[in-house]
């Protein structure tokens, strides 16, 4: 449906996305992963024809939109990264006028923004200003504008930033709906891995303007098949025990928790022994021990030497 | 368009503070600095002689008969009283012949107003005086009333010019210049919108609608013309009507004068815009610029005051001071339509290419 070939984008000297290449078949949910400042939000401004590309092609059903993108406009549905809302008109105002924009046909209107309401859970606030919404409301409203003209596929930058768990359950499960109910196309930006863990089919991994992986979630966490990740709770950390870790030859990648320590080790040699003994040398207390079963995080880890909120 | 516009003004109708403290901070500034409501002077009138209402009909009808001062038959009591506890300065009290001011305080209206009704008086006596030396008393007096309306002889004062001499009124430029003034900050700080709109990503979310960007840059400025215009109107009604300022015989084409400088003005915001990139800058720069453009268009002085070339051609860049230029003509000169064309002319000038160059900037720091 839609795919993009060898997409790049350079602001002066400065080059933000290089040789992106990914489709979306229709009915697919795809995530793009990436850290912040990783070019996901570049690529899918390019995507939905808000950005020229430096070089490259974006195409719908074949065709390239770089010319005329009024064609991929008609499809798609964009919910952009901030709150891009009127903060002093209501919801329903706000509604209203994107609909008007979209020219939704007048008799059908007023039908779309209720049911639009509804399905983002705020048909009883529609008469509120924006401004006296919390920070999920706004975003679900952020959603609901995109969804008015019915969009085949959605675009969603990062939609769960800086609000509670609540709101972003209900965002997650209403774009999963979407996706599964309604057949809309997903493409979904985000920097929380167990997000796109959970609503996609495939994913795109991005770091430094590229992507550097991509697949299913199995083919991506099959990356990490030979490797084990250990999780070490501890009573303090030093400099000198994770560096002996480090030095522990099947080690490949260490990173420090909040309390303690990741540890992405091959398979082939079990290391809690010598764990323990470099505890007891450097006089540290190891409080828990945990094997973990390998997470898109760990795939990001282990390509980047990185975690995904760096 | 229509969506864009219309939702520019729902969001005004949800928060109409600006308008309303632009349009009070205008009347009041222009209350401070002009001197006050414009109403007519009132003097009462009173006699207690025996045929009391007689003499005060007599005179009361004299009297009002030119002039802009307004006598009114008050009661006697009455009027002693206002003036006794300062609510008017001056009472007249009459008699057949005759006449004796009642003040509290010597103040120099009342001298004026001595002056004229003296002057009424004097009149009244001299055609008494001769109409009694006659025959036929009302037919002299009724001659001589048809002669002093028709003299022989007129003395018509002009301008060396040839022109009407007018006596030039400051208030009215002042009230006049804090009008578009405030219109000027009202439409400034809608067509800075575009720049909010653009920075919070509602514009980004408007490029991906079927709107195009013709329809888009209509919206936002027809608007902020519209709310210019609308606030520039409602103060003018203010003056016009409620506080009896004298803006001329030619409203219509005052108005005409005030939509060609909103144009004008709302491109020279379009242009102000696209200079900065962020609205912030926007709200610090041009509430630092715009006060200066009326001090040297020489809005706030006597014409002919400001001689330096330098600020009168400054001054000429900027649509205010050909507005001021057409609006005192038609308001003072009682100029027609022929006599203003240039102005007009210089604020569409203005207009178009202050929007051509303004739209430009906007559109390539959007690219950039």
């Amino acid at each position: 449906m839609i795919e993009t070939v060898r997409l790049s984008k350079a602001f002066k000297e400065k080059v933000v996305v290089e040789d992106v290449n990914l489709y979306l078949d229709q009915g697919e949910s795809v995530g793009l992963l990436g850290p912040n400042g990783a070019g996901k939000s570049t690529t899918i401004s390019m995507i939905s024809s808000l950005l020229k590309p430096t070089s490259g092609d974006v195409k719908l059903d074949g065709q390239s939109v770089i010319r005329d993108p009024s064609k991929i406009r008609k499809v798609l549905g964009v919910v952009p990264q901030e709150i891009a809302l009127y903060q002093e008109l209501s919801a329903y105002e706000n509604l209203k006028f994107f609909g008007r924009i979209y020219r939704v046909p007048k008799d059908q209107l007023e039908s779309r923004i209720q049911e639009t309401l509804q399905m983002v859970g705020l048909q009883d606030r529609q008469k509120d200003p924006i401004k006296t919404f919390s920070g999920g409301m706004k975003r679900r409203i952020n959603i609901a504008t995109a969804l008015l003209h019915s969009p085949k596929i959605l675009i969603l930058d990062e939609p769960t930033v800086g609000i509670d768990p609540q709101s972003r359950n209900y965002i997650l499960e209403m774009v999963r709906q979407l996706n599964v109910q309604k057949g809309t196309t997903v493409l979904y930006t985000s920097h929380y891995m167990e997000e796109v863990e959970q609503l996609c089919h495939r994913v795109y991994i991005m770091d430094h303007g590229r992507v550097i992986a991509s697949g299913s979630q199995s083919e991506l966490l099959s990356i990490l098949s030979n490797e084990d990740t250990i999780k070490v709770q501890v009573n303090q950390l030093t400099d000198a025990f994770i560096t002996a870790i480090r030095n522990i030859d099947v080690v490949r990648r260490v990173e420090e928790t909040g309390d303690g320590i990741k540890i992405i080790v091959q398979k082939s040699r079990n290391i809690i022994s010598d764990l323990v003994k470099l505890a007891e040398q450097e006089n540290i207390q190891i409080l828990n021990f945990q094997m973990e079963n390998p997470s898109l995080e760990d795939v990001f880890l282990h390509l980047t030497g990185r975690t995904l909120r760096n | 368009m229509i969506p864009v516009f219309l939702a520019q003004l729902a969001k005004e109708r949800r928060n109409p503070l600006l308008i309303i403290v632009f349009v009070v901070a205008c009347i009041g500034a222009t209350m401070v600095f002009t001197g006050g409501i414009q109403t007519p002077t009132t003097i009462a009138i009173f006699s207690e002689e025996d045929h009391a209402q007689a003499i005060e009909e007599k005179w009361e009808n004299l009297l009002n008969a030119e002039g802009d001062i307004r006598f009114v038959i008050t009661d006697a009591a009455k009027a002693r009283e206002d003036v006794l506890q300062g609510r008017s300065d001056v009472a007249i009290k009459l008699f057949e012949h005759d006449y004796q001011l009642i003040a509290s305080v010597d103040l120099p209206t009342i001298q004026y107003i001595d002056h004229y009704v003296r002057k009424i008086f004097e009149k009244e006596a001299f055609i008494n005086a001769a109409a009694a030396q006659s025959n036929h008393p009302a037919a002299f007096r009724a001659d001589i009333e048809s002669k002093l309306d028709h003299p022989l002889m007129e003395m018509d004062v002009t301008a060396l010019t040839g022109d009407e001499l007018s006596s030039y009124d400051m208030g009215t430029q002042l009230m006049f210049a804090f009008t578009l003034l405030v219109a000027m900050f009202m439409i400034g700080f809608r067509v800075n919108n575009v720049l909010k709109d653009k920075v919070y990503g509602l514009w980004d979310r408007l490029i991906l609608s079927p709107v195009s960007k013709a329809g888009m840059y209509t919206g936002y400025l027809t608007y902020a013309f519209l709310i210019g215009f609308v606030q520039t109107l409602i103060i003018l009604l203010v003056f016009k009507y409620v506080l009896n300022y004298d803006l001329g015989e030619r409203f219509g084409l005052l108005m005409v004068i005030v939509a060609f400088f909103t144009f004008s003005m709302v491109s020279v915001a379009a242009l102000l815009t696209g200079l900065v990139r962020k609205p912030e800058h926007f709200y610090a720069i041009y509430p630092s610029v715009i006060p200066l453009i009326p001090l040297v268009s020489g809005a706030y002085m006597l014409p002919g005051t400001m001689t330096n070339p330098v600020l009168t051609f400054i001054g000429d860049l900027f649509p205010l001071s050909h507005a001021m230029d057409a609006i005192i003509d038609v308001v003072l000169y009682d100029a027609a339509w022929q006599d203003i064309t240039q102005s007009l002319i210089l604020m569409i000038l203005i207009g178009v290419v202050a929007m051509g160059i303004g739209i430009n900037l906007i559109e390539r720091r959007q690219s950039s």
